[in-house]
């Protein structure tokens, strides 16, 4: 780290550091690449304050009963020393669980510290590993380099220890109607797992022991069908793993990006927010919409310079790579000359341009040889037209 | 997408409006298709609150669950949307054609066809999880529901089926349906809200495509068009009236005043719904459409016909059914695709710029030319095509005309901005061409390698020989008592 | 507050929209000061239009036994540690009736401040359970005073000890008279959890079958989790004064420090 970067208390301005979650860690995997984001989550900016001072407010209020409905499953599938989850273990996926211990790591007596609660999910975890002892540990609070920083990562997940091995559960209340989900609800499932199995290898390898006795293999518990009922089912997240891992090795690291940015940016609140934003690059996509905080307001400004990605990252690969519309409309119309690597993007862009135009004039043309010309005919226009058959 | 979408859609960004990326219309439009605006519970798989429906703009019903949690006031619901939909297929069957069917047989086609329309992939899918929710429910003993609930199920389940069956018209989204036909200035993602993809298309007086869209993403001004609902909606709204319908123990007036809340929620939609039916209506069909529908209506008329031997549909199907419909699927898609690019100039045009069709003018005719290499002389006019398009396309490849693909031929040359082509069919039976279907010279003319139906027809084993690899030959599916007392909760 | 039907219904979509937009901009000061405003509209609205009406407000019916005695009925029966939820389950089942579950979670604040402004004065206090490791109330179980620490101590087996506990004891208690179908419903929801207890059709228990399931799983983990909880009761008699015997002692923990020894001795 140079001396002139400025360092990350500063950049949230005082305030209290925000944990990685959910929604960080998806947006983290989309977007690997952009530096605003990196930046403001590694020093653990409350992203969402900041887009409201910016006048962009992120839509990702919950509805309470979305909120309740989680809540309810998780707590029913919990209760009783996760007694029906065990059932989903023992039965459902036929494992011989003779033995059943619980631990909560969620708070240690009463203290919601994340130093204290890492220490003790480390602590407990570390006689697992060395002893066998314990069996289910739920909230545990992890740890993983993210662009060389550590970052705690707060997974809504029970750790299970089976055969010298842990699994993560996931327990999700969207329902599996016989066997099938919402593809992207699953998808961000196992992305979700994916980090937290790669958190806790870490941490298992920290202790000295084999990263793979934390399994590629999770197990995501959810309502089937149209009751409470939970059922288990085993995800095998090695593909999200490997994408995961090339995404985390591909970040940018924080500390070059921090290197480049004056010494005294801040994001605190207050009249030149906007502009200290601006000093950190993104890379707008529509994806970040469903993801990110700021989306709202890099959406903007992405649209304020006519980036191309705004109109989504297929659109710009399919427009060759160009970033700007002005250009890609002016290499269209044959307006501009392009520059040697253009040349083909050119061309192309020229006759789809000229394909558009002739389409466009000869159904102009077929339309007005074929209407009426006589206003008395709008009537009949208006009755919808007949079916042939 | 492609270079000639993306385009149009940087054109929309410039004019501030959508732009066409067809010339005609590829959908059937019913004369009165029953619109269904669907909203679900937050956070339920398919917990129905409400759902506007009607055949005309002017007398939408508005039915609600007051207590989603409730299960009898779901099935109560359920009992009162099938009444309305079933009243609608029934009474959008036209007349019965006769049609000479296999071995002589007489095969019925009903002359019409229902259609249902909601606004987006959410209302598919709720659809579809309501019919899944519903079709197998038992008409009788401790759970016993409303004859009409299995009914609407089973229905529900055929029309979501449809929808995955490329160019049928009987299940449509309104964003998909608007999408197939105009590009707007913002990404995909965005068009997925009805209001904004309205705004780019139609916007209202002294709005542009742009403004009128920011409009749209307001959820208290443009409530989302389902089924999901808005939060601030659901905490502030919502859950304060049902609370209060809960406590008034059903009173009616805490009823009425929950049933005011959320139709502020669906009327908006409504009326977007029928304003894209009238977009829709007002371009002119595609050839093709009037077949594509004609098929709509032969599966309208089997299911109908069967409905009454038949079990609900399966929760899974088995394999060799499952083998067959993902063929079929695969066959629709590219019959559709086919049929859109000769329907629709616009649509050749991705194509012509990929290079596997071209178009350009015929500098040269020779409309009588013979082959005679063969024992008997054959009619092998040939043409000579200026195109500036990029052929990629070898020599020897078969082609048809755009305007009419019963005009076959291969292509001989390419070479010096033109393409000589070989015309083999489609030219009637004698040895001199029908008049008119040989171009002329100064003609414009466009030829495509893409045909129709190169699809195979797959032979796959009847459902008794399926393979041991597939399981062997499935059990058939009966619905069992679990089925129909499964929760619904 | 007054105007036609028609004001008041414009006036509370205006404000409906502005606690929403409050809301979607964070600003829970404002969205507070227009719900208040938009409960006033509404109810004028509710006279205006429907006419004075008895809104119902919470209608607690008076119960004839307080809920702390309805409480302590219930753990009396489970013999363990609870949580409110199956407190509730278990009184509905048994004693017929609802407990009304924020008032249950309430209780243990109020037993403790009674405590501690008069040790002992009553015959019975519903308490906390202890964390066998830092000795601190562990979250969401219930106990009663009288009981023996060790019972009212939890370490990470006892969840399913006392689990299989309140089987046994639920299923011995059935046993006596008929069951309610809210009872049958509840065995069923152990039976289901535990392995060999649910032998017959999938609804109905035989409390004996449910009863023998439970002690043979007990089986495995009782003596473990028993050495656990005797060894923290014992620090427990040591080391805590009377009330945090009873409701637990809070964090004075430094990592690494006195606190965590327990740990150690498992």
């Amino acid at each position: 780290m140079t001396e002139t970067a400025p360092d990350l208390d500063r950049l949230r301005g005082g305030a209290a550091p925000r944990n990685h979650d959910a929604r960080t860690i998806a947006a983290l995997t989309a977007n690997p690449g952009c530096a605003r984001r990196g930046v403001m989550d590694a020093a653990g900016v409350d992203k969402d304050a900041v887009a409201r001072a910016l006048g962009f407010p992120a839509p990702f209020g919950q509805s309470q009963f979305a909120i309740t409905r989680g809540n309810v499953f998780e707590q029913q599938v919990k209760a009783d020393g996760c007694a029906e989850l065990l059932t989903l273990l023992r039965e459902g996926l036929g494992l011989d669980v003779p033995e059943v211990a619980y631990d909560d790591l969620e708070t240690v007596a009463g203290n919601e510290g994340r130093e204290l609660r890492h220490i003790r999910t480390r602590r407990l975890l570390a006689r697992a590993l060395e002893t066998g002892e314990g069996t289910l540990f739920d909230h545990p609070l992890l740890r993983l380099d993210i662009g060389g920083r550590p970052a705690y990562l707060e997974p809504d997940v029970i750790a299970f220890q089976f055969a010298g091995r842990f699994h993560v559960i996931e327990i999700k209340s969207f329902a599996v109607v016989d066997g099938q989900a919402e593809p992207e609800q699953v998808a961000a499932a196992a992305r979700q797992s994916a980090v937290y199995v790669l958190a806790l290898r870490d941490l298992v390898a920290e202790l000295g022991h084999d990263p793979e006795r934390v399994s590629h293999e999770v197990f995501l518990v959810c309502p089937e069908n149209f009751s409470n009922r939970p059922a288990a089912t085993p995800v095998d997240v090695r593909p999200q793993l490997a994408v995961l891992r090339r995404q985390l090795a591909r970040l940018t690291r924080i500390d070059d990006i921090l290197a480049e940015l004056p010494a005294d940016l801040t994001f605190a609140p207050g009249e030149r927010l906007a502009e200290a934003v601006r000093t950190v690059e993104a890379r707008y996509a529509p994806e970040c919409m469903a993801g990110c905080e700021m989306a709202f307001f890099c959406r903007d400004e992405a649209r304020a310079c006519g980036a191309t990605g705004a109109l989504g990252r297929s659109v710009r690969d399919d427009l060759g790579g160009l970033d700007t519309i002005g250009t890609a409309l002016a290499l269209a119309d044959g307006d501009l000359d392009p520059a040697a690597d253009l040349a083909e993007t050119a061309a192309q862009l020229r006759l789809a341009s000229l394909l558009r135009a002739e389409a466009l004039e000869n159904a102009e043309a077929r339309r007005a040889a074929e209407a009426p010309p006589a206003p008395a005919a709008a009537p009949a226009a208006a009755i919808p037209e007949s079916r042939a058959s | 997408m492609s270079a000639l979408s993306a385009l149009a859609r940087l054109e929309a960004v410039r004019a501030g409006r959508a732009q066409p990326v067809a010339t005609v219309r590829h959908v059937h439009i019913a004369d009165a298709p029953l619109v269904l605006v669907p909203l679900k519970l937050a956070g339920e798989a398919a917990a129905p609150l409400a759902v506007m429906a009607g055949a005309a703009p002017d007398a939408p019903s508005l039915l609600i669950v007051p207590q989603p949690r409730n299960r009898d006031q779901r099935f109560a619901f359920a009992a009162s949307l099938a009444r309305l939909v079933l009243n609608h297929v029934e009474t959008h069957r036209g007349e019965v054609e006769e049609l000479p069917g296999k071995d002589g047989e007489v095969r019925l086609r009903y002359g019409d066809a229902p259609q249902l329309l909601v606004p987006n992939r959410g209302g598919v899918r709720f659809l579809r999880l309501l019919g899944r929710s519903t079709r197998f429910r038992s008409t009788e003993g401790a759970y016993a529901v409303d004859a009409a609930v299995p009914v609407l199920g089973r229905w529900l389940t055929w029309f979501a089926d449809r929808h995955d069956h490329p160019g049928s018209s009987l299940l449509g989204a309104a964003t998909e349906l608007l999408r197939l036909h105009w590009a707007t200035g913002q990404s995909s993602l965005e068009d997925g809200n009805l209001a904004a993809l309205m705004g780019w298309i139609d916007p209202p007086d002294g709005l542009d495509g742009p403004s009128a869209a920011a409009l749209a993403e307001d959820p208290v001004r443009w409530p989302p068009a389902g089924p999901a609902t808005d939060p601030t909606f659901d905490n502030e709204v919502l859950a304060p009236a049902i609370a209060a319908y809960d406590r008034s123990g059903g009173d009616a007036r805490a009823r009425e005043r929950l049933r005011a809340a959320i139709e502020t929620q669906v009327t908006p939609t409504w009326e977007l719904m029928w304003r894209a039916v009238g977009l829709l209506r007002a371009l002119p069909e595609a050839a093709g459409v009037a077949r594509r529908w004609e098929r709509d209506r032969d599966a309208f008329t089997h299911y109908h016909q069967t409905f009454g031997e038949a079990y609900p549909q399966a929760r899974r199907d088995p394999p060799v059914r499952a083998a067959r419909r993902l063929h079929d699927l695969e066959r629709a898609q590219e019959a559709y695709e086919a049929q859109r690019a000769f329907d629709d100039p616009l649509v050749m045009a991705e194509q012509r710029l990929t290079g596997a069709a071209f178009g350009g003018v015929v500098t040269e005719c020779h409309p009588e030319r013979l082959d005679e290499t063969g024992k008997r002389p054959k009619l092998r006019p040939l043409l000579r095509v200026a195109t500036g398009d990029p052929v990629r396309l070898e020599p020897g490849t078969p082609v048809c005309s755009a305007a009419r693909p019963a005009l076959k031929g291969r292509i001989v040359e390419i070479g010096g901005g033109g393409v000589l082509v070989e015309l083999t069919g489609g030219l009637g039976r004698r040895l001199v061409p029908e008049a008119g279907v040989v171009p002329v010279e100064g003609d414009r003319v466009c030829f495509t390698s893409r045909t129709e139906g190169s699809f195979g027809i797959a032979r796959f084993p009847d459902r008794e020989d399926t393979p041991w690899t597939h399981g062997g030959p499935p059990e058939d599916y009966v619905p069992t008592a679990d089925d129909a007392r499964e929760d619904w909760s | 507050m007054s105007g036609s039907p028609d004001a008041l219904e414009a006036r509370i979509a205006e404000l409906r929209s502005g606690v929403r937009r409050a809301m979607a901009a964070g600003d829970r000061a404002e969205a507070r000061r227009l719900r208040a405003a938009l409960r006033d509209a509404e109810s004028a609205w509710d006279d205006a239009v429907l006419g004075a009406v008895d809104d119902g407000g919470p209608r607690d019916a008076p119960g004839l036994v307080p809920v702390r005695e309805q409480v302590h009925q219930v753990l009396t029966l489970l013999g363990a540690p609870a949580a409110p939820k199956l407190v509730g389950s278990v009184h509905a089942a048994f004693f017929g009736g609802d407990l009304p579950g924020n008032r249950v979670t309430s209780l243990r604040r109020d037993e403790e401040r009674s405590f501690r402004t008069a040790p002992y004065a009553r015959p019975f206090y519903l308490c906390a359970a202890l964390t066998a490791d830092l000795l601190a109330p562990a979250r969401g179980l219930l106990t009663v005073s009288t009981w023996p620490l060790e019972r009212r101590i939890v370490g990470p087996l006892s969840a399913r000890t006392d689990f299989l506990t309140s089987a046994i004891r639920l299923s011995e208690h059935a046993r006596r008279g008929t069951p309610s179908p809210d009872a049958r419903r509840l065995l069923w929801r152990f039976a289901a959890n535990i392995p060999g207890a649910a032998t017959g059709t999938v609804g109905t228990v035989e409390p004996d079958v449910l009863a023998a399931a439970a002690r043979a799983e007990l089986d495995v983990h009782r003596d473990a989790d028993l050495r656990r909880r005797a060894a923290a009761a014992a620090r427990a008699r040591e080391g805590l004064d009377d009330a945090e015997r009873l409701f637990g002692s809070r964090l004075r923990a430094h990592p690494g420090g006195r606190a965590h020894t327990g740990e150690r001795d498992r």
